[in-house]
C-alpha cells in the first residue's frame, strides 16, 4: 500500500496568486495512495521543510511530492529534507507548478486544474520510484597525459605537484611539441626554448612523472576512475642512460632524410636527436629509414663508433599496460598541409614557406643559424610577403574557422624579419587583425610603427615564380588598387589543424570530435576543458586553435578537473541508470547501438549495463521494441501513468 | 520455373549425413493448393518436397518455433535446421541474423529462385477457379501459370494470379543461401511501392474511413503476430495477457506490467495495436505477406507495413533484409535525416 | 463545435533544453494557454512511440515532443534518434488518417522561452478548429 505525502507550496503569491493551492491540496488528498496533503506558504523555508520531515515520520510516508517551483531550484533541498527524516531521497519528487503553470497562465480556474494534473502525474511517478543509493566506484589515483607539448607539460606538472603520479605519453622522441620549434614568442619576444626548457627539464626530473616518449596510446578501456590503457613504446635502439650526446654516430650514418624538426628545410640522419635541447637527452634510431635491423643487417656503423655502447639493435617494441583514473588529451596541432595550398605555391616553390618553417629560419639553432635566407639560393630576401588566413576563414575551399594566432605570429615574423634584415621590406596581406590578448594590440602597432611593416587589406589571388622572384598578385581593398609584389620570399600563415593522428586517437578513446576535427568539449561556454566522456579532459590546441597562454591556462584547468576525480578515493554516480529485464531481452542489440556512452554490451545473448558509464538518458528504452530496458525511476510504466494523470484520468 | 531436384539431392545428403536436424520445405497441400509446410526427418521423405507457385508460406516463422523449442531443452541438438526459402523469405533470415535471434550456423539455407514469376494470391486463385478444385499449379516455358483442374488445364498469364507483393518484388531469388536452385534472372519490378499509390492518393478523411472500416473488423486474434517471423517477442507490449515470466518474476512485477491498451476489440484499441505493430516492424518487415494471408478478416495489413517500408527508403535511405551487418533502422541516423516536420 | 472546446495537449519536454526553455518562459512571465500539461523526460531520445499512441489513446487532442537542437543534445545524440523515430510515427499517424496537426515536434533550447511560448500558442490555435480527437481515443 502506498503512502504518499503531497505538499503544495504557495511560494508567497508566486503560485498562490494564480493557483488555488488549497483546492489543489484537497484534490490531491483524494488521490489513491495519498495519505497526507497540505499547503504551506514557503515550502523551501525551514518550517516548510520541517513539515515534510514531520509528516514522513508521523505518517510513515514512503513517497513525497512537493508541488512548487522548478526542480532545478529546490529538488536537492527537499530530497535532503526527506533523507534527514529517514526517507530515501529518490522517493521525493518535484511537481513544477510555478514556472510551467502559475507564472504563465492568467485564468485561475484553468491554472488550478492544470496544477492538479501536474501534481497528480508526479504522485503517480513517485508511487513507482525505487529507493536508490548513489553508485560508488573506487578510483585509481593516477593520471595519463597524452601529448608532450606545452599543454601536456603544464598539465603533467600541475598534477605531479599535487601529489599524483602522471604518465606522460609523447609520440615523438622528445617532448616540447611545436613550442620548442619556435624562435621567439609574442608579445614579449621571449626566446621560446629559454622559457620552455626549464619546464621540460622539470618534467624529466620529476619523481611523480613517468615520461614515455616515442610512445603511442594503443587502446583505452574502462571508465572514469578506472581506465586501463595500453601504450606502445617504440624502440629507439639507444639506451638513454648511456648516450652521452657525443654526436659521433651521425657523422658515420649514410642515410639522410628530411628533418621533421626543421619541417623539411634540412636533412637528418637515420640516427638523430631532434634538437639539442631534446628531453629525454638521448639519440633515436629511426628504424623506418635505417635498413631494418631485424631482417637485414643494419650497416652497423653507428654502433661501431659509439664509445659508451649505447646502441642496441636488439631493442623491441613493448606494449605497456597502465591503470589510471583520469586522462588528459593534449595532442596539439599541425599546420594545414601543403597539398591543400598549392594555389599559393606551398610545396611547389622552395621560397614559399609556412609559418613554422619561417620560425626555424629565425631560430638561432635553425637551418640557417638564425639568418633569414632563401632556401633556393641562400640569398637574403629583401622583399618578403606574408599572407594571413591561408586556409582559414574560407568555408568554400578550406577551413571555415579563424586560426586565432596567425595575426599575432605574422606580425612577429615581420618584426623578426626586419630585425634580421634591416633594409628588407615586409608586406602583410590580411583580412582583419585579431589581437585581443594582453599586450597584443600594442605589439601589432609596434610592427607598423617601429618596423615599418606594410599591412595590405586584401586577399592574394595568385602566387607564381618568374625569373627567380615569387610574384604575388593581391588587392588592397582600402585603396581599391590591385597589387603586384615581386617578392623574394612568401610566408603563409597556414591554418591550424588538429595534429596528425589525433583523429585515430580520438576513435580509440571514443572522444567526440567537432565539425572541424578538433576534440569536442562538453559545453562550449561552461565546460571547455571536459570532453563528453567522463574522466577525459582536453587541453591545448587539440581542442581549438589557441596561443600559448591560453594553452597553459587550459592545461592547468584540465589538471584541476582531473584532480576532482583523483583526489577522491571513491566516485559517486547518479543511480538513475538503465536496467535490463532479462526475461524480455532477446539480445537484438538495438539498444547497444544507440547508447551515446557505450554503456551497454551484449553478453551471452542478453544486454548488460555498465552503471558507471550510463547517464540515464533513456534513448535505449525508446529503441527497445520489447520494453526490456528501463531507466530506474523514469520507467515507461511510470510515464504511462503520468500520461493518464495529465489527461485528467 | 526452377526444378528443385538439386535441392532434393542436397536435402537427402544432409539428412543421410546427419548434418541437419530436419528440413522445412513445401509439400503437397491437403486440398490441391496451396502447398503446405513439410517437416522432413528421413532422407526417403525428401521426395515429398514440391516447388510450385502455390508455395506461399514464409517458412522462416518455423525457425522462431525451433529456437523456442531449443531454449526449453536441457541438452538441445545444436545441429542446424535445413530450410527452403524464396527470395522474400531469405530476407527474413537476414533480419533474424541482423538481430542475432539466430546464428548463421543455426540454418542451412536451401534457396530457390522464383525466376520470372512468383507465388499466387489466394483470392485471385479462388476467383479464377470459381469453385473448381485445382490439382496442380505449374509454370510453363512462357512463364504462364498452368492450373490443372478436374476439367483439364487452364493457362493464365502470371500477372493475373500473382500475389500483390510479387508485383513489387525486391528479391526474386534468395539474397542469402547455402545452395541455390533456379536462375538468378532479373525480373523487372512492376513498380516499387505500387500497392501504396491508391492509398496515398486519397485524402486524410478517406484514408481514415478506409482504415476505420478495416480495423473495426479486427477481432484481435493475433494471427498476424503469430504468422510473422519478426514478431518473435516472448511478450508483446500491446498485449497485456501474454506476460513473459521466469521463476523469479515477482508478483509486483507482474502487477506493474504496463497495459498500454485494453484487450477489447474496440476501434481505438485495435488501431493502437496495429500502429504499434507497424512501428515495431519499421525497418524489419520484408513484406512476405503472411500477416495479411493469415488474417481471418482479410484486413490489408501489408498496406500498413509497406508504408513505413517506403518511408524508411525515401526518408532514410534504408533497405531491409539485404545486409545482416547493418544497424537497425531506429538504431542509426544520418546528419541529413529530414527535419522539415520539426518546428 | 462547442465554443468552449479547449484542446488537451500532452507535451514531452526534454529536461536539459525544452523543459528549461519552458522554465525560462515562466521566469520571463510570458503567457500562453493552459491547454498543455508537461511531462519532463530526460531526453527527447527517450520518447517511445508508445507514449505518443498512449497519449492519443487516453484522450489527448494534441501531442508535442520537444528536445534540444541537433548537435546540442545533452546526451550527445538522443535527439537524432528521436528525429528519425518520431518522423516515422508522424508519417504513420497521417497515413491512417489522423489529422497531421495533432502530433508535433519542436526543437526548443534552454534559451528559447519565447519560442516555447509561440510553439504552444500555435499548437492550441491549430488544434481548436479540429475539435476533440476521437480516432484513437478509448471510449470510457
Amino acid at each position: 500500500m502506498k503512502r504518499t505525502g503531497v505538499f503544495i507550496c504557495h511560494c508567497g503569491i508566486n503560485i498562490a496568486g494564480t493557483v488555488d493551492v488549497k483546492k489543489v491540496a484537497e484534490e490531491l488528498a483524494k488521490h489513491p495512495g495519498v495519505v497526507h496533503s497540505e499547503d504551506y506558504v514557503y515550502m523551501c523555508s525551514d518550517p516548510g521543510q520541517n513539515l515534510i520531515e514531520q509528516a514522513i515520520k508521523e505518517k510513515k510516508l514512503d513517497g513525497v511530492v512537493v508541488a512548487c517551483c522548478s526542480p532545478n531550484l529546490h529538488e536537492t533541498t527537499f530530497r535532503n529534507a526527506s533523507k534527514r527524516a529517514g526517507l530515501n531521497s529518490f522517493r521525493c519528487e518535484i511537481a513544477n507548478i510555478r514556472e510551467q503553470c502559475s507564472w504563465v497562465h492568467k485564468d485561475k480556474l484553468k491554472a488550478t486544474q492544470k496544477a492538479t494534473k501536474i501534481a497528480r502525474s508526479i504522485v503517480e511517478k513517485v508511487r513507482q520510484n525505487d529507493s536508490l543509493d548513489a553508485l560508488s566506484v573506487p578510483v585509481t589515483r593516477r593520471a595519463l597525459v597524452v601529448g608532450g607539448g606545452i599543454a601536456g607539460i603544464q598539465a603533467s606538472l600541475d598534477l605531479a605537484n599535487s601529489g599524483f603520479e602522471v604518465i606522460l605519453v609523447e609520440k615523438n622522441p622528445s617532448i616540447g611539441g611545436h613550442m620548442i620549434q619556435l624562435s621567439e614568442t609574442f608579445p614579449t619576444l621571449d626566446c621560446s626554448q629559454c622559457i620552455l626548457t626549464p619546464k621540460m627539464v622539470e618534467v624529466s626530473k620529476h619523481p611523480m612523472i613517468k615520461l614515455m616518449t616515442y610512445s603511442e596510446v594503443q587502446d583505452v578501456s574502462g571508465y572514469v576512475g578506472n581506465f586501463k590503457v595500453k601504450i606502445l613504446k617504440k624502440p629507439t635502439y639507444v639506451d638513454p642512460a648511456k648516450c652521452t650526446l657525443c654526436d659521433e654516430c651521425t657523422k658515420v650514418c649514410p642515410i639522410v632524410v628530411p628533418n621533421e624538426f626543421d619541417l623539411g628545410l634540412t636533412g637528418r640522419r637515420a640516427i638523430y636527436i631532434p634538437s639539442p635541447q631534446a628531453i629525454p637527452a638521448s639519440y633515436t634510431l629511426d628504424d623506418k629509414n635505417c635498413p631494418d635491423p631485424f631482417t637485414t643487417i643494419a650497416c652497423g656503423k653507428c654502433a661501431d663508433v659509439c664509445k659508451p655502447k649505447a646502441i642496441d639493435y636488439d631493442q623491441k617494441p613493448q606494449i605497456i599496460e597502465e591503470e589510471v583514473g583520469a586522462i588528459i588529451v593534449a595532442t596539439g596541432f599541425d599546420l594545414y598541409d601543403k597539398e591543400h595550398m598549392a594555389e599559393y605555391g606551398l610545396g611547389k616553390y622552395a621560397d614559399v614557406l609556412d609559418g613554422l618553417q619561417f620560425e626555424r629560419l629565425c631560430s638561432a639553432s635553425g637551418p640557417t643559424n638564425g639568418q633569414i635566407l632563401r632556401p633556393s639560393d641562400h640569398k637574403e630576401p629583401k622583399e618578403v610577403v606574408f599572407i594571413q588566413c591561408s586556409g582559414s576563414r574560407d568555408p568554400e575551399n578550406h577551413c571555415a574557422y579563424c586560426s586565432k594566432i596567425c595575426c599575432m605570429y605574422t606580425a612577429k615574423h615581420a618584426m623578426l624579419y626586419k630585425h634580421h634584415v634591416h633594409d628588407g621590406q615586409a608586406y602583410i596581406f590580411y583580412i582583419d587583425i585579431r589581437s585581443g590578448g594582453k599586450g597584443y594590440e600594442e605589439f601589432v602597432q609596434r610592427a607598423v610603427e617601429e618596423d615599418g611593416v606594410v599591412y595590405l587589406r586584401g586577399k592574394v589571388s595568385k602566387v607564381f615564380e618568374d625569373k627567380g622572384k615569387i610574384i604575388v598578385w593581391g588587392v588592397d581593398t582600402l585603396t581599391g588598387k590591385s597589387i603586384e609584389i615581386a617578392a623574394d620570399m612568401v610566408v603563409l600563415a597556414q591554418a591550424m589543424r588538429p595534429s596528425v593522428g589525433a583523429q585515430e586517437l580520438a576513435k580509440k578513446l571514443k572522444l567526440a570530435l567537432d565539425k572541424d576535427g578538433f576534440l569536442a568539449e562538453a559545453h562550449p561556454k561552461l565546460r571547455p576543458v571536459e570532453s563528453v566522456t567522463s574522466g577525459m579532459f582536453l587541453a591545448g590546441a587539440a581542442q581549438a586553435p589557441k596561443d600559448i597562454p591560453e594553452a597553459v591556462a587550459q592545461a592547468s584547468g584540465a589538471a584541476a578537473k582531473a584532480i576532482t576525480i583523483l583526489s577522491q578515493e571513491r566516485l559517486f554516480h547518479s543511480p538513475t541508470v538503465a536496467k535490463v529485464f532479462n526475461n524480455l531481452c532477446t539480445g537484438c542489440g538495438m539498444c547497444v547501438a544507440v547508447c551515446p556512452y557505450d554503456a551497454l554490451t551484449l553478453k551471452d545473448g542478453k544486454v548488460e549495463v555498465n552503471e558507471v558509464l550510463c547517464e540515464g538518458c533513456g534513448t535505449c528504452t525508446a529503441t527497445c521494441l520489447r520494453s526490456a530496458i528501463q531507466v530506474k525511476n523514469i520507467t515507461q510504466q511510470q510515464v504511462a501513468e503520468m500520461i493518464n494523470a495529465c489527461l485528467g484520468g | 520455373m526452377a526444378k528443385i531436384e538439386d535441392l532434393k539431392e542436397e536435402a537427402k545428403k544432409l539428412l543421410r549425413e546427419g548434418k541437419v536436424k530436419y528440413i522445412i520445405g513445401y509439400g503437397a497441400g491437403t486440398n490441391g493448393w496451396p502447398a503446405a509446410p513439410l517437416f522432413i526427418k528421413k532422407p526417403e521423405d525428401v521426395d515429398k518436397l514440391v516447388w510450385d507457385p502455390t508455395c506461399v508460406h514464409n517458412l522462416v516463422r518455423f525457425l522462431v518455433d525451433e529456437k523456442r523449442r531449443k531454449s526449453r531443452q536441457k541438452q538441445p541438438d545444436k545441429r542446424p535446421v535445413g530450410i527452403i526459402v524464396k527470395g522474400c523469405d531469405s530476407r527474413a533470415i537476414v533480419v533474424l541474423l541482423q538481430e542475432k535471434f539466430i546464428d548463421r550456423n543455426d540454418v542451412y539455407i536451401l534457396g530457390v529462385s522464383c525466376e520470372k514469376t512468383g507465388v499466387v494470391d489466394d483470392a485471385k486463385m479462388s476467383k479464377k477457379l470459381a469453385g473448381k478444385k485445382a490439382k496442380t499449379v505449374q509454370v510453363d516455358a512462357q512463364d504462364r501459370f498452368v492450373i490443372t483442374t478436374e476439367d483439364g488445364k487452364v493457362e493464365v498469364p502470371a500477372e493475373e494470379l500473382l500475389a500483390a507483393r510479387c508485383l513489387e518484388c525486391k528479391a526474386n531469388f534468395p539474397v542469402i543461401y547455402d545452395v541455390l536452385s533456379g536462375e538468378k534472372t532479373k525480373r523487372p519490378l512492376d513498380k516499387p511501392f505500387g500497392s501504396l499509390e491508391k492509398m496515398e492518393s486519397l485524402s486524410a478523411g478517406e484514408r481514415w474511413s478506409f482504415w476505420r472500416e478495416q480495423l473495426d473488423k479486427c477481432i484481435r486474434c493475433y494471427a498476424c503476430r503469430s504468422a510473422c517471423p519478426m514478431c518473435y517477442c516472448d511478450e508483446c507490449v500491446v498485449d497485456s495477457i501474454n506476460l513473459a515470466v521466469t521463476a523469479d518474476t515477482t508478483a509486483d512485477e507482474k502487477a506493474r506490467r504496463t497495459r498500454w491498451i485494453q484487450r477489447s476489440a474496440e476501434s481505438s484499441e485495435n488501431l493502437v495495436y496495429h500502429l504499434v505493430r507497424a512501428i515495431h516492424l519499421a525497418g524489419r518487415c520484408i513484406d512476405c505477406g503472411e500477416c495479411e494471408r493469415a488474417c481471418p478478416l482479410d484486413i490489408p495489413l501489408r498496406l500498413l507495413n509497406k508504408k513505413l517500408e517506403k518511408e524508411a527508403k525515401e526518408l532514410f535511405g534504408y533497405e531491409v533484409g539485404f545486409d545482416a551487418a547493418l544497424p537497425a533502422l531506429v538504431s542509426c541516423f544520418r546528419d541529413e535525416d529530414p527535419q522539415d516536420f520539426i518546428r | 463545435m462547442a465554443e468552449d472546446y479547449e484542446p488537451r495537449i500532452v507535451a514531452f519536454l526534454c529536461k536539459w533544453c525544452s523543459s528549461a526553455g519552458s522554465d525560462l518562459a515562466g521566469v520571463s512571465r510570458m503567457e500562453y494557454p493552459p491547454n498543455v500539461v508537461p511531462i519532463q523526460v530526460m531526453c527527447s531520445g527517450s520518447v517511445s512511440p508508445l507514449y505518443v499512441f498512449s497519449a492519443f489513446n487516453k484522450g489527448a487532442d494534441g501531442v508535442l515532443v520537444s528536445g534540444c537542437h541537433p548537435g546540442d543534445c545533452h546526451y550527445i545524440k538522443g535527439n537524432y534518434y528521436a528525429r528519425r523515430r518520431l518522423n516515422l510515427v508522424k508519417k504513420l499517424l497521417e497515413y491512417v488518417g489522423l489529422e497531421p496537426q495533432r502530433f508535433r515536434m519542436s526543437w526548443v533550447s534552454a534559451a528559447e522561452g519565447t519560442k516555447y511560448t509561440q510553439v504552444i500558442k500555435d499548437f492550441v490555435k491549430d488544434l481548436k478548429p479540429l475539435g476533440p480527437q476521437t480516432k484513437l481515443r478509448r471510449n470510457p
